[in-house]
C-alpha cells in the first residue's frame, strides 16, 4: 500500500500525494506513481480514485496555466524540490526520464523504479540545495538590507547624522590627513547603515556665516539635526556621530544594543555617575512631583534623548535624540543670545556646555534626558580621560563596543592614527570565515618564509 | 468519469476538519478557558481604567480652571488684600474655579536679588505642582479686579470658536514694530498660552496656561538663572518679550488676544495699547500704577471696587 502515497521521500517537503497537486497542470494520470496500487487488489483506493476524480473535475488536457515563461520556470524551480508530485508534471516529460524508465518497467517492478526516482530525485535537490546555496551566498545579504530598509524593517526609524567637513577649511586648511579622516569615516557610517538599512545624513559643517557672524560656532548642531528632522519624517531616531568616531561592530543593530534595552541601559538618576557634581534631583519646592523626581515619570518612553558622560560630563560627540516635541523644544532652549551673551567666555565647550547648563537650570530637561553607560555608545581610545585603561571609559575589544569616539585627538593627538588603528581592530574584528582562514593560511605561510629567509 | 463516492474536500483538509468535530470535552475545556480568560482580561481593563481616570480626572469642585493670585503681604495693607481676595473668590465661586493664593515672600529665595516681581512664574508653576489636574491656570495680578464676574473663561475665551475669532494673527510680537510677528495660522488646539500686549510689551500680569509639558517648559526657561540675571529693565516682563521672539517653539503655542479681553488698563495708567483702556462691562480691569505704589493702598482701585459691590449685590 505505501506506493499509493509518493514514492519519493519528501526531502523537498512536497505533497506527497500526487492527487494534491492540481495547480500541476498534470492532464494524464501518473503512471509510475499510481498505476502500481490504483491496481492492487482489493479495490480502488481512496486516494487513487480521488485522483482521478480529481483530473475528471480539474484540467483540461492542455493546459494554458504553466504557458507563461515565469511560470513554467517557476514551476521547474518547485518540480525540483516536489519529488513525485512534481516529476509527474508536464515539464518533466522529457526524454530523461521516459526513455531510461519505460524499458526497464515492468521486469524489474516498482522497487527499481523507486531506486531510479530516489537517484533522480536526489540530484535533483542536490541541484536545488546548490541553487539554493548559491543564491544565498549572493542575494541573502542583499535581501536582508532590503527588508530592514524597507517600513517592515523598522531601518528607517532611524537616522545617523554624521558632522564632516568640519569647519571646511574655512579656518584651516584641510591636509592630506583631514581629507582622509573624513573619507574614512563617512565610508565607516555607510557601510553600517546600509547594513541595517538605517538612513545617514552627512551633515556639513562648513563654518557658515551665520554663525561666524553670530558667534555661534558649535551649535550647528542642533540646526542640523532639526533639518534632519524635516528630511526624515518618519524617522524617530537620530544619532549625532562627531566626524572622529569610528563603528566597530557593523553586525550590532542600535535596537538590539540601545533601543530594546532602554529599561535595564539607561540611568536617569545622574547621581549614579555625576562627575560635574550636579543637585539632583532639584530642591526647590514650587516644582511639581516631575520636576523633583529622581528618575523622571519611569517609563522608558519619556526618554527623548540618550547621551554619555564621560570623565568630564556631558558628551555630545554621540548622542541621540528622539523625534518630539521635547527635542524640538530643546533644540530651541538651546541656543539663546542672552545666555550666550553671558556666558561664551565660560562655555569652552560651546553647545555641550550650554547643554549641561539648561540640564542644571531648568527641570523640565532632566525629565527627558537618559544617560547610556559611556561605551555603549560613546567608548574612548587610550589617552581621553586618561591613559591608563579604564574600563569604565576606555574602549574593550573583548566586549566589543559598538563605537570609539577619539574625543578631544585634535589636541595634541594624532586624529588620523587614531582612526587608522581602529579601522584595522575593525576590520580583524569582521572577518568572515572565510577572510579567517584565508589569513590564518597565509599568516602560517608568512612564519613559514620568514623562517625561511635567515637560512638564505 | 463518475464514482460511487461523493467527491469529498482534499485530503489535506481532513486534519482540520477533524479538529473542527473536537470531542465534546475538550470544547467544553477551551469554553471554561475563554469565560475565564475574558473575566481576567475585563477585570484588569477595570481596574487599570479605574485607577487611571481617578488619578487623571479633575477633583470635583475644579472645573479644570485655577486662578493663580500672587498677593504682595508685605507692601498692601491686610484690607487690601482681602478685597482682592473677596473680589478672586466671589468669580471662582460663580464658575467651579479654584482659588490659588500665594506670597511674594514664599519665592525670595528663588527670585534672590532680582526684583520680586519674578516670583509670579514659580507661583505659576507652585499651582501647577499643587493641581497636578487642573486643564488650565489663570494667572492675574493682584493689582486687577474681575469687573465682569458672570463671564467664564470658557465662553469668553478659551471656547475655540471664541479663541479663534479673538487671536491676533501676523502683529508684531513687541509693539509697535518688533520684526517677529505672531504666527497666521494658528488654531485652538495649537494654543497653549495665552496673553495680551500693552502698548509696549507683552504684558504678564494676565495670562492663561494650558497645564501640561509646554507649562513646564515654558516657565522653566523664563525663570532660567541667566535671564532673571541679565537685568532686563522691566525683569520678567521683558524676560516674556525676549523668549517670545528668540524661540519659536515658545511663539507657536501662544496666542495673543486683544487687551481688553484678559488685561484692560485703568483710564488713568499709562502704557495701554490702542484701544487697551477700560470700558464698562469689559471682563477685568489692571491698575499697573499700583504695582510700585508703597502706600499699602491702591486708591486708583477703590471706585471700581464699590462698583463691583454693587454689581454682584444686584447680579
Amino acid at each position: 500500500m505505501s506506493l499509493s502515497r509518493s514514492p519519493s521521500p519528501r526531502l523537498g517537503g512536497g505533497w506527497s500525494s500526487p492527487g494534491l497537486t492540481p495547480g500541476s497542470g498534470t492532464a494524464t494520470p501518473n503512471p509510475r506513481g499510481l498505476s502500481p496500487s490504483s491496481l492492487a487488489p482489493g479495490g480502488i483506493s481512496w486516494a487513487a480514485a480521488k485522483a482521478k476524480s480529481e483530473e475528471v473535475r480539474g484540467y483540461p488536457s492542455f493546459s494554458t496555466r504553466n504557458s507563461g515563461f515565469f511560470s513554467r520556470q517557476k514551476h521547474k524551480i518547485s518540480a525540483s524540490f516536489r519529488g513525485q508530485s512534481g516529476a509527474g508534471g508536464y515539464v518533466d516529460k522529457d526524454a530523461y526520464g521516459r526513455a531510461q524508465w519505460r524499458p526497464s518497467g515492468g521486469g524489474r517492478g516498482p522497487l527499481a523504479a523507486l531506486g531510479m526516482l530516489m537517484r533522480r530525485g536526489r540530484v535533483r535537490i542536490l541541484a536545488g540545495i546548490l541553487l539554493l546555496f548559491m543564491g544565498y551566498l549572493f542575494f541573502w545579504s542583499t535581501l536582508v538590507q532590503l527588508y530592514r530598509r524597507s517600513p517592515l524593517g523598522g531601518g528607517r526609524k532611524i537616522v545617523i547624522i554624521l558632522g564632516a567637513n568640519v569647519d571646511g577649511g574655512v579656518t584651516d586648511i584641510k591636509r592630506a590627513r583631514e581629507w582622509a579622516i573624513e573619507r574614512n569615516s563617512i565610508w565607516n557610517k555607510e557601510e553600517y547603515a546600509k547594513r541595517w538599512g538605517y538612513e545617514l545624513e552627512v551633515a556639513n559643517m562648513l563654518a557658515k556665516k551665520r554663525y561666524s557672524h553670530e558667534w555661534r560656532e558649535g551649535w550647528e548642531k542642533g540646526d542640523v539635526i532639526r533639518e534632519a528632522l524635516h528630511k526624515y519624517p518618519d524617522a524617530e531616531w537620530f544619532w549625532w556621530l562627531d566626524l572622529n568616531t569610528w563603528v566597530m561592530e557593523y553586525g550590532t543593530s542600535l535596537q538590539s544594543h540601545v533601543f530594546n534595552n532602554l529599561e535595564s541601559l539607561v540611568y536617569r538618576d545622574i547621581n549614579e555617575y555625576n562627575p560635574l557634581n550636579i543637585t539632583h534631583p532639584l530642591p526647590e519646592f514650587y516644582l511639581d512631583e516631575l520636576g523633583r523626581s529622581r528618575e523622571g515619570d519611569g517609563d522608558t518612553r519619556s526618554i527623548n534623548m540618550l547621551l554619555t558622560q564621560d570623565c568630564g560630563g556631558f558628551n555630545l560627540g554621540s548622542f541621540m535624540v528622539r523625534r518630539s516635541l521635547w527635542t524640538d523644544r530643546l533644540l530651541d532652549a538651546l541656543w539663546d543670545p542672552v545666555m550666550y551673551e553671558q556666558m561664551h567666555m565660560e562655555w569652552e565647550h560651546k553647545e555641550q556646555n550650554a547643554l549641561e547648563y539648561i540640564y542644571q537650570s531648568q527641570a523640565w530637561i532632566r525629565s527627558s534626558v537618559g544617560f547610556l553607560p559611556q561605551r555603549t555608545i560613546n567608548a574612548f581610545p587610550r589617552g581621553a580621560c586618561g591613559d591608563k585603561n579604564n574600563p569604565a571609559v576606555h574602549y574593550q575589544e573583548e566586549d566589543h563596543d559598538l563605537l570609539v569616539n577619539m574625543a578631544g585627538c585634535m589636541f595634541g593627538r594624532d586624529c588620523w592614527a587614531e582612526i587608522y588603528k581602529y579601522r584595522e581592530i575593525t576590520e580583524r574584528l569582521n572577518r568572515t570565515p572565510w577572510e579567517i582562514l584565508k589569513d590564518t593560511l597565509s599568516g602560517a605561510f608568512k612564519r613559514d618564509s620568514e623562517d625561511d629567509e635567515p637560512e638564505q | 468519469m463518475q464514482f460511487a463516492l461523493p467527491p469529498r474536500k482534499n485530503q489535506h483538509t481532513l486534519p482540520g476538519a477533524r479538529s473542527s468535530r473536537l470531542p465534546l470535552y475538550r470544547r467544553k475545556q477551551l469554553k471554561t478557558f475563554a469565560v475565564f480568560a475574558f473575566a481576567v482580561f475585563s477585570i484588569f481593563y477595570l481596574l487599570t481604567h479605574v485607577y487611571s481616570s481617578s488619578s487623571s480626572a479633575a477633583p470635583a469642585g475644579t472645573a479644570g480652571v485655577v486662578i493663580v493670585t500672587l498677593l504682595d503681604r508685605e507692601n498692601f495693607s491686610e484690607s487690601y488684600i482681602n478685597k482682592i481676595i473677596a473680589n478672586r473668590e466671589d468669580y471662582a465661586k460663580r464658575h467651579g474655579y479654584t482659588n490659588f493664593f500665594t506670597s511674594v515672600s514664599d519665592y525670595d529665595e528663588a527670585v534672590g536679588d532680582q526684583p520680586k516681581s519674578w516670583a509670579l512664574v514659580p507661583a505659576v508653576r507652585h499651582a501647577m505642582a499643587t493641581y497636578p489636574s487642573a486643564a488650565y491656570f489663570f494667572h492675574l495680578n493682584q493689582n486687577a479686579l474681575i469687573m465682569n464676574p458672570t463671564k467664564s473663561l470658557k465662553s469668553h475665551l478659551l471656547e475655540r470658536s471664541k479663541l479663534e475669532s479673538i487671536i491676533l494673527k501676523d502683529v508684531p510680537i513687541v509693539p509697535p514694530d518688533s520684526i517677529i510677528k505672531t504666527f497666521s495660522h494658528l488654531k485652538e488646539k495649537d494654543i497653549d498660552f495665552i496673553t495680551t500686549q500693552d502698548g509696549e510689551d507683552l504684558s504678564p500680569s494676565s495670562f492663561v496656561l494650558r497645564n501640561g509639558d509646554f507649562a513646564r517648559f515654558f516657565l522653566d526657561l523664563w525663570f532660567d538663572p541667566l535671564f532673571r540675571n541679565y537685568n532686563f529693565a522691566k525683569a520678567e516682563v521683558h524676560g516674556l518679550d525676549h523668549i517670545m521672539q528668540w524661540h519659536p517653539t515658545v511663539l507657536a503655542r501662544t496666542a495673543i488676544v486683544p487687551q481688553r479681553v484678559l488685561n484692560a488698563y485703568s483710564k488713568d495708567s499709562n502704557g495701554a495699547g490702542p484701544d487697551g483702556t477700560y470700558n464698562d462691562g469689559d471682563f477685568i480691569i489692571r491698575f499697573p500704577g499700583c504695582d510700585n505704589v508703597q502706600a499699602k493702598e491702591c486708591v486708583e482701585m477703590e471706585s471700581y471696587y464699590m462698583l463691583w459691590q454693587r454689581k454682584i449685590k444686584s447680579g
